[in-house]
């Protein structure tokens, strides 16, 4: 019984650890930016395109294997750096105070723009790059076989969560970004530049999704389409833990995933909707999801 | 100092400010008198670039304010206290007090010889030092409020209604604290804005009355 269950709640952990870099960047972005966006979803992909063509260049240049950990971590970078500013600074900054049916109009029209653009960049046959994955072989403890890059995606995954903490409480942008967060017109108003924190927001949650599906790539083919599925999984996560908070998307990540991996395990014919049915349960019961608050309301 | 001229300000096309103008004068005190929704709350505002303005210049020391972004304000020592203070809920009342130090950048030195100054001035924020921001009274928030404009007003001030919702022996002691602002910091030019004149009887040199967006000269 332990034998079985320790494996899936392993496998349950490293893709919680995936979805939840997704569902951070877009939750960070919403929180700063008030901007759902739609997009963030082809972001992921694009950082798994780039992460899987730029590991399958090394391999082929033959340069050594180990360059392709760093490899991610720079495809998330340059996805980031491309597309974060250009982004924010063009079709988002458009649409602030224009009302959210136009804000998902927009970066919906920016998703069918990118995934299209996906498939003229990268083709739409399938592309698997392993190659970090195998690097690290397999450890087997207590006679249970555990995959050593799956612990890395959770030990990275909860280096983010606590890092992210600490550049919040204890650097200066953290600080101001929190500012930002609480009250945009105090933040105007007591001299911070909020369209350059806006920008910075929405780069970071842009380079998170790229982070994770560069990460995602030596677990799994990319192929087309992998963006909205990502996007929709990690909305369901961000909507569970209370749109805003960084902690909640981390829980709901991790419960998100326990009940697919539970699923697909017992009753295999739910595996497509038992996130769904867990958000739809968590938000009869509190509508701003697990950690979110209900608004203020200022008498 | 601050020299505002024909400010026009629009909201869903209707005309709320018309052709306002008025100075402050570095060291002068200006009441801003209306009821409510006269325009005052929105006077400020427009100074301080929160709300587009249709028209008109506001100036500080002959720079023009209007093409320049609100968070430049902060800057060019101007301060605001908004009028339902508006503090950061789980920063402590010295950090919110620290923010407009932390966006300029401020030297350490400069930081702490200002927030050693409002400390002085403000001696009943010292115990509250430490609170978180959302932990504070109304009366007390405006304090830390009125802190935080301080740590930037290195030429104007700007109140908005401070003694709304205060009871009287706090409307009373901030009224005080006021006067004694205004005795010691001689070089800013201080602009507070209330529905009833009487509290700042004693330390306005200058008093405004604004009805119906438009400044009066007598009062109706």
């Amino acid at each position: 019984m332990v034998s079985t269950l320790i494996p899936l709640f392993v496998d349950a952990l490293a893709n919680a650890a995936i979805i939840f870099f997704v569902a951070f960047g877009l939750t960070l972005a919403f929180s700063v930016l008030r901007v759902l966006n739609v997009a963030h979803g082809s972001l992921y992909s694009i950082g798994a395109y780039v992460a899987a063509s730029f590991g399958l260049w090394i391999i082929s240049a033959g340069l050594n294997p180990w360059l392709t950990f760093p490899a991610l971590l720079l495809s998330a970078a340059f996805v980031a750096a491309l597309f974060g500013p250009l982004i924010e600074m063009t079709l988002v900054r458009w649409t602030y105070g224009r009302g959210e049916a136009v804000q998902i109009l927009v970066t919906f029209a920016l998703f069918l723009i990118l995934e299209d653009l996906q498939r003229l960049v990268f083709g739409v046959s399938s592309l698997y790059a392993d190659t970090p994955m195998a690097l690290l072989g397999i450890s087997e403890i207590g006679g249970i076989i555990y995959l050593n890059y799956q612990l890395l995606l959770i030990a990275i995954a909860a280096v983010a969560l606590f890092g992210t903490r600490l550049f919040i409480r204890h650097t200066r942008t953290g600080r101001l970004l929190a500012v930002v967060v609480a009250d945009r017109e105090v933040s105007e108003a007591m001299g911070i530049n909020t369209r350059r924190i806006f920008t910075l927001a929405f780069t970071l949650g842009v380079f998170l999704a790229a982070l994770g599906g560069a990460m995602a790539t030596p677990t799994m083919g990319v192929a087309p389409g992998l963006g909205a599925d990502t996007m929709v999984l990690a909305f369901a996560v961000a909507a569970i833990g209370g749109l805003g908070q960084i902690e909640g998307a981390a829980l709901a990540a991790i419960i998100v995933a326990l009940v697919r991996v539970l699923a697909i395990y017992y009753v295999p014919e739910l595996d497509a909707v038992a996130p769904y049915i867990v958000m739809l349960l968590v938000l009869l019961v509190r509508p701003y999801g697990l950690f979110g608050k209900p608004p203020v309301r200022r008498i | 100092m601050l020299s505002v001229k024909n400010l026009k300000v629009e909201i869903a096309g209707i005309e709320v400010l018309r052709n306002v103008s008025f100075t402050l004068e570095a060291g002068k005190a200006t009441v801003l008198i209306g009821r409510n929704g006269a325009g005052k709350t929105t006077t400020l505002r427009a100074i301080m670039g929160l709300l587009p303005s249709k028209g008109g210049s506001v100036q500080i020391d002959g720079s023009e304010l209007m093409t320049q972004p609100a968070y430049a304000r902060a800057g060019l020592g101007i301060g605001y206290a908004p009028e339902d203070r508006r503090l950061i809920s789980d920063f402590s009342v010295e950090e919110n007090i620290l923010v407009p130090a932390l966006a300029l950048k401020m030297p350490m030195a400069e930081r702490r010889r200002k927030l050693d100054e409002i400390f002085t001035l403000l001696p009943q924020l010292t115990t509250l030092r430490s609170r978180p921001g959302g932990g504070v009274s109304g009366g007390q928030g405006k304090i830390v409020a009125l802190g935080r404009a301080l740590m930037v007003a290195e030429k104007v001030l700007l109140l908005d209604e401070p003694f709304q919702g205060l009871a009287p022996a706090l409307a009373l002691e901030y009224a005080r604290t006021l006067a004694t602002l205004h005795d010691k910091k001689r070089d800013i030019a201080i602009l507070v804005t209330e529905s009833s004149p009487n509290l700042l009887k004693a330390i306005a040199e200058q008093t405004l009355h604004i009805e119906r967006g438009a400044l009066h000269d007598v009062v109706v």
